[in-house]
Parts: C-alpha cells; sequence; structure tokens
C-alpha cells in the first residue's frame, strides 16, 4: 500500500523524523487503522526516494514507540495504540501546524497581538461556517 | 552486518590510464551506486571484481574468498551484468535461458518468466538481432534470475525506456526484499540513485572520490535566501551563488553563524536537490 508521506527540504527536522511523525499522525486518526499493512522499508524507501537506512530509523522509532510491529516474515503492521497515546499525538500535530502558521506570520511581522486577532476572526468565521459545531 | 564484497587496494593500469588504489566494502542488505563521468573507470572496476582484467595491486574478497585462485566458485555467488554480452550474438532468448540456468545452482525460471512477460521480450529472435533496449531487458532478466547473492550491474538501464526503467526498478527492489541480497550498480541514471540507492561511492579519473549514505548526502549542501545583497567576499562553505542574495553552502552552520555575525537576514532556506550534490561531486 501506498502512503501518503510529504518529506520536506525546508524543514529542519530530520528525514526519518519527518516520516515517523507523518506515520504517527495517520495512525491517530484513524487512517491507519490497528493490523493495517504498511510498505516494506525497501519500497517506502523507493516511494520517498530516500535510503533503506532512513527508513528503517523511522520504523524502528515507531516500533519502539508502540505504533507499528514487525512480523518476522510477514512483515510490518498497525499496532494497536493505546488511546492516551493517541490523545498525545493529536494534541501535538495540532499544536505542530498552529506553530507554524503563527511562525509564518511572525515572518510577516504581524505581533502576537495581532496574530490572537486574526486568530480569533478565523474561529467566528469557521463558527458560522460549520453552523456553530464544537 | 556481514561484507558481501570487499576491494582491498586495488589497482589497474591500461595503458596510461590507472585506476586506484581503490578501497570499499560493501555490506550485505545494502544498494550502493558507483557514480562517475564517463572514462572514470567504472566499468574497469567492475570488470576488476569479476577477474575479467587482472589487478595489479590489493585484493577482492567476494563473501569472505580472495578471487585469486583457480578455484572460481566465488562466481556463482556473483550475477554481473556487463554492457553488452560478448559472442552471443547468435543465441535465441530461449537458448541463453538454457544456458545461464545450467550454469546457477539458484536459477530462478519462476523469476524469469515474470521478468520476460512484464518487458514483453520475443525469445525466439536472435540476441544480435534484437533492439539495444530488448538486449537490455534480456540481459536484465538473465542477470536476476540467476538469483545470486551479490548483483553487480554496469548501466543496466542505459538503453531502456521510460516505462521499462520503473518496471525494472521494481523488480530490483523487490528482489532486495529476499534476505542478504547486495546491489552493487554503475548507473548515469539519477532515478536509480534516487529509487534504490542506499550509499554511494564517487570515482573520478580512477580514484575514489567519496562513500555517501545518500540521505546525508543532500543535507550537507543548504541554499540561502538572504534579505540583502551578500558581501564580495566568499560566504563560509561557499560553492555557488545566484544573483546577488541566493548562495549554496556546504558548511551550513559555519555559512549561519556568519549571517548571525554579520547581522544579515534570510528570507528562506532548503536542502539542495541530490542530482545537484552529484553535480557538484563529479564537477
Amino acid at each position: 500500500m501506498e502512503l501518503p508521506v510529504h518529506l520536506s527540504k525546508e524543514s529542519r527536522v530530520p528525514i526519518y523524523h519527518q516520516i515517523a511523525g507523518q506515520i504517527q499522525a495517520m495512525i491517530a486518526s484513524g487512517q491507519l487503522a490497528p493490523g493495517a499493512p504498511l510498505p516494506s522499508i525497501r519500497t517506502l524507501s523507493k516511494d520517498l526516494e530516500i535510503s533503506a537506512i532512513t527508513t528503517r530509523r523511522a520504523y524502528q522509532d515507531l516500533e519502539l514507540e508502540g505504533f507499528i510491529t514487525t512480523i518476522q516474515g510477514k512483515g510490518t503492521f498497525v499496532a494497536k495504540v493505546e488511546e492516551s497515546l493517541i490523545r498525545s499525538v493529536k494534541i501535538k500535530s495540532v499544536q505542530q501546524a498552529m506553530e507554524k502558521s503563527i511562525e509564518s506570520a511572525l515572518q510577516q511581522n504581524y505581533t502576537f497581538e495581532e496574530i490572537e486577532t486574526i486568530f480569533a476572526e478565523l474561529i467566528e468565521e469557521l463558527k458560522i461556517k460549520k453552523g456553530g459545531k464544537g | 552486518m556481514t561484507a558481501s564484497l570487499e576491494v582491498l587496494s586495488v589497482e589497474k593500469k591500461i595503458e596510461d590510464f590507472l585506476l586506484g588504489p581503490i578501497n570499499l566494502k560493501l555490506e550485505s542488505g545494502t544498494v550502493t551506486a558507483l557514480v562517475g563521468n564517463n572514462g572514470a573507470g567504472k566499468s574497469t572496476l567492475l570488470k576488476t571484481i569479476m577477474q575479467l582484467a587482472r589487478q595489479d595491486m590489493g585484493e577482492v574478497i567476494v563473501f569472505g574468498s580472495n578471487t585469486n585462485q583457480d578455484d572460481e566458485s566465488w562466481k556463482k555467488q556473483i550475477a554481473y551484468q556487463p554492457q553488452t554480452l560478448m559472442g552471443c550474438d547468435s543465441f535465441t532468448g530461449n537458448e541463453l535461458k538454457v544456458l545461464f540456468s545450467k550454469w546457477y545452482p539458484n536459477w530462478d525460471d519462476n523469476w524469469f518468466g515474470n521478468m520476460v512477460d512484464t518487458f514483453d521480450i520475443p525469445m525466439n529472435k536472435k540476441y544480435g538481432k534484437l533492439s539495444q533496449g530488448n538486449q537490455q531487458k534480456l540481459l536484465a532478466s538473465l542477470t536476476l534470475s540467476k538469483n545470486a547473492q551479490l548483483l553487480i550491474l554496469d548501466e543496466p538501464t542505459a538503453h531502456m525506456d521510460i516505462v521499462s526503467k520503473r518496471k525494472y526498478t521494481d523488480f530490483l527492489t523487490e528482489w532486495m526484499e529476499r534476505e542478504d541480497k547486495t546491489i552493487f550498480i554503475s548507473t548515469h541514471q539519477m532515478e536509480d540513485i534516487r529509487k534504490l540507492a542506499d550509499y554511494l561511492i564517487f570515482i573520478n579519473r580512477g580514484q575514489m572520490a567519496g562513500k555517501f549514505e545518500k540521505d546525508k548526502l543532500a543535507q550537507q549542501y543548504k541554499r540561502y535566501w538572504l534579505a540583502e545583497d551578500l558581501p564580495q567576499v566568499s560566504i563560509p562553505g561557499e560553492i555557488e551563488r545566484k544573483g546577488l542574495r541566493t548562495v549554496t553552502t556546504h558548511l551550513p552552520l559555519e555559512a549561519e553563524a556568519y549571517f548571525l555575525k554579520a547581522g544579515m537576514k534570510w528570507h528562506a532556506e532548503e536542502y539542495i536537490e541530490l542530482e545537484e550534490a552529484v553535480t557538484y561531486l563529479l564537477k
């Protein structure tokens, strides 16, 4: 199966970390269900055009953290992940996305107060669009 | 990890061209691309490993066996694909298959059939009458089906069309899924390097010019788009500048320290493409 992993050349985050983070997010969001097979290290390396050394490192980290399991001779699969771990991944990925937006606003020379205003306005707009959900 | 192939201080002189001294070690389970400009000595190195050209100095060790001996059983552990197959023009694909499958004890007939079908190779035609692309596809099928532990490939995709190249890459990837396989591939195709290689070995005018882990290579170089004009003097590690504000360095940390000290800001930064890094190294 193909994984929608996208690597950034601009990012200072190491490639193996980017891969592990994105797979974690797919697992936390339920896009990858427990028991789902992951591509082999060689196949993912070919698809992402990186060395198997990097992919292996990402898979090793994911395995250590309990997101995936490797069954000798069968392949790598999504593990049954604890609810608390899923929650922390979700929070982390939302925080990272917001941090990135704030960083880009700061680069455009906005102050924190101005960013807060933009943020509050956006929330109001979205509330109307989504019919006051959440 | 165990070594599949070791080349120790190998030197070979052919007329006024000197190859080496070359030292390299390939670990099992890895794919290494041999990269160099035309005439750099890539084919000579591969031929020397196969003892098709005997080295003047040094040793080649294949799975622990020294190749410099009368016993040539080490050859069955290697599947070597030369650029062209000599002396086989009058044989058809089917005849070549019979010859090859007899010589190699691990011959994989299913795999061979699958490659021939996928590439749609005319098997009743004489090798010499096939197009260069089809010759290469037949040669690739014969080589992989030997199911040896070590593949040594000399520019295997040079004549393949785009679709065949893609299929071939998939075959090599699948082949690497088998346990403890090793590939040493000389190539000028960036796609081979991007999609297959773990390590890159550079060779320049017969000399080793470095061995790199692929993903670390591109990350050694960084490009910055500055907010103001660059100074006249070179910045640390400077390799190339475009216009007055865009600069590429192979010492990103030192360059950033320099920018900070000089109070220079930058709008954007990125690691360069692998192809650019390879080009810098081959220049």
